[in-house]
Order: C-alpha cells, then sequence, then structure tokens
C-alpha cells in the first residue's frame, strides 16, 4: 500500500493487514491514542505486544515533556504494557536533551522554563543547566542577573511559569548566538473529562513575541524527533506508520516524515476535522489529513489474531 | 491630510499645519517623554500649544497607570495637564467593556491595580489582580473553582502573569459566551531609565495560543481610542493631529480615524521604516507613513511662539 495521498481512507479487515505487512516500524502518539490519562484504550496493550510479536519495531512518540522516561516505562506497567523499553520511547523532553547534545553540540548551559520531566532528561544528557536563583525579597524583574555561560534558552509547558522567567528568557535571547528551542508546539492538554490546560505551545508564543525570534520546534510536527529515533534504530520512513490522534501535530508529523499515516478517534481530532482537511485548498492544511482513519487502535487486533 | 506624504516638517509648515488643526493627540512614551525624564522641550510646546488655544490629549498603550497617575507623572515633569486630557488604555478598556461589550457582570482580570480601579470606576468588579502561584495538581486545574459572575476576560500588563493566571483565564475563554479583550498589542513595556521588559502583547499571545481565540485589542491602531476621546469632547478629525513614534499604532491610528499625522524621531520608529512603508503597494503599510516628520516636538516651539 503506498503512503501518503491523505485520503481520509477508512480501513476494513484485510486492508489493515495488508497494511500492516507493508510496514516494519510502528509509530504511536500516546495521549489519545493508546491511553486517556489513566486509563489504557482498550485493546491497546494487546495490540502493542502482538506487534512485537510479529517482528515489528514498534516505538512511542509524545509531545508531552512533563516525564522523564523512566516514568512512562512506569506508567506503561501500570496501565498493562508490557516489556515496554525506555529506548522504545521518544518524549519531547528526552529528545530537546538530545538536540542540545547530539545536534546542537551546546557548548554552555541552556535556559530552561520547564519543568521536572525536561531538567531529568537534560541531566542525564549531560546538559548543564542554569540554576534558578531563589527569589530574594528585593529581586524584581528589572535587576535580576544574566548568568554568561547561558547559550541556548528551552521554554515548555512550566506550572511555575511567571513573568520573572519570561523578561530572562527574553535577556538571553537578545544574543543571535543564544539557541531558541520549544519541546514542543501544543496550545493546550486534554484533561479528564473534556476540560484543558495551557500547554508549552502558549508559553513558547509569549517568548517569541517578546524576542521577536521564532523557537526551532523539537516536538511533532517538526522532524526532529523522527530524526532522533531514526539516528538510533535506521528507521526507512517508507516502511514506517505513524498512528496518532492529533492531525495539527501527529498527522502532519508523519506527513512531514514521509510516513503512512492513520488517525484514531479516541482522542482530540474527529472525522469531521479530518475530512474538512482532505478538502482544504491550502497545501499546509491536506498535509495534515491522515491516509487512513480508524476507530480505535483496537482494530488492528484483528488482523493482529489471525 | 497632505496630498504628499512623509515630509519633513519645517517653520512654514508647522505654522501651517497648527493652524489647520483644533486639537493635538499625543502619544506619550518616546514622544513626551523617555521613561521618567521629559523630552527637552516637550512641557513648553504643550504648555504652548495650550495658549494657543489648542486642546491636548494623550493617548498611551500602556495600561499600568490610571488617568490621574498619569496626570500626576505629567505634573511632576513640567506638563500642564488634568486627568481627564489622559486616555490610557487602563481607562479605555474599562470603558470598552462597559459601552461596547455592555458587560453585564465580572471580569477575570489579567493586569495591574491601575486596571482594577479604573474598572471600579466604571462599576465593574474585576477578580484575579495579584498573585496567583500554582497549587495542586495538574488534574486539579481544569477544575479550579470559577466565579459564575465573571462575563469576560480582559489582559493588560501584569508582572504577576502566572501558568496560573493563564489556566484561569483559559477555564473562563473556554466558554464562548465569555468576551476576551486585551488592552494592547505592543511587544515591549518602556520603563523608568531606558530599560524595557516584555510586554502585554506576550501576555496576550500566550491566553490567545492557549484559548485558540482572538481577543478584541482596545489600544492603538484601533480606532476605539480616538472614539473614546472625540466622544467626550466633540472632536473633529479633520481638525486633529495625531503626534505619535511608532508607525505601527500612532501613525495608523490616525490615518484609521482621518486624522493628520506627524512622526517623531525621538523614540521607535525612523525615516527610513516610513519611507519603506511609502514605497509599498500594501494598503496597511500606505497607513503607517505620517503626513509629517520631525527630529522632536520640540522643533514646533518656534512656530508656535511666532
Amino acid at each position: 500500500m503506498a503512503g501518503g495521498g491523505g485520503g481520509c481512507v477508512t480501513l476494513g479487515g484485510a486492508q489493515i493487514r495488508d497494511l500492516l505487512d507493508s510496514k516494519h516500524n510502528v509509530l504511536f502518539d500516546c495521549d489519545g491514542v493508546i491511553w486517556n490519562g489513566e486509563t489504557a484504550v482498550t485493546g491497546a496493550p494487546e495490540v502493542v505486544s502482538l506487534l512485537k510479536q510479529r517482528g515489528k519495531r514498534v516505538f512511542f512518540v509524545t509531545n508531552n515533556c512533563t516525564r522523564p522516561r523512566e516514568n512512562y516505562v512506569q506508567k506503561f506497567s501500570r496501565l498493562g504494557f508490557a516489556d515496554v523499553a525506555e529506548e522504545e520511547i521518544f518524549s519531547s523532553a528526552y529528545c530537546s536533551a538530545a538536540y542540545l547534545r547530539d545536534v546542537a553540540r551546546l557548548q554552555g548551559k541552556v535556559y530552561v522554563i520547564g519543568c521536572g520531566g525536561v531538567m531529568k532528561e537534560l541531566r542525564d544528557a549531560g546538559v548543564p543547566v542554569a540554576e534558578e536563583e531563589d527569589a530574594e525579597p528585593g529581586a524584581s524583574i528589572y535587576t535580576c542577573p544574566l548568568d554568561p555561560d547561558v547559550k541556548a534558552v528551552l521554554v515548555g509547558y512550566d506550572e511555575n511559569f511567571t513573568f520573572m522567567k519570561l523578561a530572562k528568557a527574553c535577556c538571553y535571547l537578545r544574543s543571535s548566538e543564544c539557541l531558541f528551542l520549544a519541546t514542543d508546539p501544543d496550545p493546550w492538554h486534554p484533561l479528564r473529562g473534556g476540560r484543558v490546560t495551557p500547554g508549552s505551545g502558549s508559553l513558547t508564543a509569549a517568548l517569541e513575541t517578546a524576542s521577536s525570534r521564532k523557537a526551532t520546534v523539537i516536538g511533532k510536527p517538526s522532524c526532529f524527533m523522527f530524526d532522533c529515533i531514526a539516528s538510533q534504530f535506521g528507521l526507512d520512513p517508507a516502511r514506517s506508520l505513524m498512528i496518532g490522534d492529533r492531525l495539527e501535530t501527529d498527522v502532519l508529523f508523519g506527513s512531514n516524515c514521509g510516513l503512512t499515516t492513520v488517525l484514531t478517534l479516541t482522542g482530540v481530532s474527529t472525522l469531521q476535522e479530518a475530512l474538512a482537511f482532505r478538502d482544504s485548498q491550502e497545501p499546509q492544511q491536506k498535509h495534515c489529513a491522515p491516509d487512513y482513519v480508524m476507530e480505535s487502535v483496537a482494530d488492528f487486533l484483528q488482523a493482529l489474531e489471525e | 491630510m497632505a496630498a504628499s506624504k512623509c515630509t519633513r516638517l519645517t517653520g512654514v509648515l508647522s505654522r501651517q499645519l497648527l493652524d489647520s488643526v483644533d486639537s493635538v493627540l499625543f502619544d506619550c512614551d518616546g514622544v513626551i517623554w523617555r521613561g521618567d525624564q521629559a523630552i527637552p522641550g516637550a512641557p513648553e510646546v504643550i504648555n504652548s500649544l495650550k495658549k494657543n488655544g489648542k486642546r491636548v490629549f494623550f493617548v498611551t498603550n500602556n495600561s499600568t497607570k490610571t488617568r490621574q497617575m498619569y496626570a500626576d507623572k505629567l505634573g511632576k515633569l513640567g506638563f500642564d495637564a488634568s486627568a481627564d486630557e489622559v486616555f490610557g488604555t487602563a481607562y479605555c478598556s474599562a470603558v470598552y467593556l462597559k459601552n461596547v461589550c455592555k458587560l453585564d457582570g465580572k471580569v477575570y482580570l489579567i493586569g495591574s491595580n491601575a486596571m482594577r480601579q479604573e474598572l471600579e470606576g466604571v462599576g465593574i468588579r474585576p477578580v484575579g489582580v495579584g498573585p496567583d502561584p500554582v497549587s495542586g495538581v495538574q488534574k486539579d486545574w481544569a477544575n479550579v473553582p470559577l466565579d459564575n459572575e465573571v462575563r469576560a476576560v480582559l489582559v493588560g500588563f501584569d508582572e504577576h502573569f502566572s501558568y496560573m493566571k493563564l489556566n484561569r483565564a483559559l477555564q473562563y475563554l473556554c466558554n464562548p459566551d465569555c468576551q476576551f479583550v486585551g488592552t494592547n498589542t505592543d511587544t515591549r513595556l518602556p520603563l523608568e531609565g531606558g530599560k524595557a521588559v516584555p510586554g502585554t502583547g506576550c501576555l496576550l499571545r500566550a491566553v490567545e495560543t492557549a484559548a485558540q481565540r482572538k481577543a478584541q485589542v482596545v489600544g492603538k491602531p484601533n480606532i476605539f481610542m480616538f472614539e473614546c476621546v472625540a466622544s467626550q469632547f466633540g472632536l473633529d478629525p479633520e481638525r486633529c493631529l495625531m503626534v505619535g513614534d511608532r508607525l505601527d499604532t500612532d501613525i495608523m491610528l490616525g490615518s484609521n480615524c482621518g486624522l493628520k499625522t506627524l512622526l517623531t524621531l525621538t523614540g521607535v520608529s525612523t525615516v527610513a521604516e516610513a519611507e519603506a512603508n511609502q514605497k509599498c503597494e500594501c494598503p496597511q503599510r500606505q497607513k503607517m507613513v505620517p503626513d509629517y516628520y520631525i527630529e522632536s516636538i520640540a522643533d514646533i516651539l518656534p512656530a508656535l511662539q511666532a
């Protein structure tokens, strides 16, 4: 089955088997695809196990930058996924650290607007992080000192985001030699019950506006996370499948990297939205239309169990 | 409006321009003061205009002061001015919410005490001013207690801006009936002593991105700022001069409202930028070409004293 085309085709039994036969690597988004919050999508653990038994390589590609990889391993285990290894998990936090170490080859420190997950991945990768001084009583946005060793700014989801951090980051970004990275572009994240919380994208927007600079975004839909996996595992895009629930991130990511794309309807985006992208005249929007649509990853089960 | 544009304002032209207008509207930062220092000659110009029978108004996008606070600052710097001649966005946003949005209820405010005072001054009760650090865990945030009398979110400059405030604003804005207003989109806020910090535009972009909604923006170049002055003082646009230092706010406001426009070079924009706009075919950029430009407003003084 040829990849590309963005036709939003609904797959039936035999077609699913043919699709799987033609692919060696399966990349899954997590939230809204294999789990929702603390609940696994029904059938997802079995699908992952069966794919591996069939000799497929399985990877998990998530924009969520709040946890380090070892926490994800624990979550997989908790939710009934057997034997998911840390090496198979690619989060935007992990990939941001890898980018700074391997691609940018950062000489110096990174000033981070982010949470514990990002900090841990940076430490594990050996990337020095600028220390956040405790706010002194007289400190204000007008007088805080800058660390001369900072050569990069990384912005991601940060529940402790403050105006002071925004001002400091903006000062560092005045130097054109200072790199500007963002973990992911997601404007909001879904929580249980249809509620949402502000995402990395909203904080990045503030900093881009303040600095008049555009961030290099590590997470989907940028290809860097795929490059990161490919550099470690040698993936052929033509033999790789991307399964996600968010058209503007997962599907566009797959499309940008030359993968075949599947939208599952257990998360954020709807079939209607997919069709609207398919029928759009704008090329960028057409790239958000998936090749195939499935109700849920559980639809793979029948094909895999035969 | 002059048939030719972007003309240097010389002595003779100054006299003619002044005779052709009854009211002069001044931007503040970069035009009559820089931080806490008056531009040399500026107080004399304003005071002289009034002696010549012209009405003078101050129109600023800065939301951190009330009209009275501005009047106090003007007085301290030697300008003869009263609070009712000042139109800052703290005041104008309050008027906008009252008269244009016809707000019946409370407003969730990301902004300053000055904004709170101006809102209370028109009978609107704000909630949310002041520090708001995060507490609880992520799944609590979608369920922060919301005040069910809030019918609008207003975003202005707020040095206490935090993730929690962004989150609260997002929760209110998930209701499509909740109105969304911003004071201005300036990306930098000038401070005393010539420094600058990230401006309201950055905070507004964060909220707009998280909520995936666009705010109604009160400040220049929106014509509301002029309409606010005109409705209280009965101004004829053709007999008004707008004096500013920014092509994209002050001059554009003047163009939008049919005022004569004068660019002063003591602030942000340059003649080169104005001339580049003039050469451009784009109608939006044509609106950012002043009728006249001058090195400093002090240069009008000879024409006034003649």
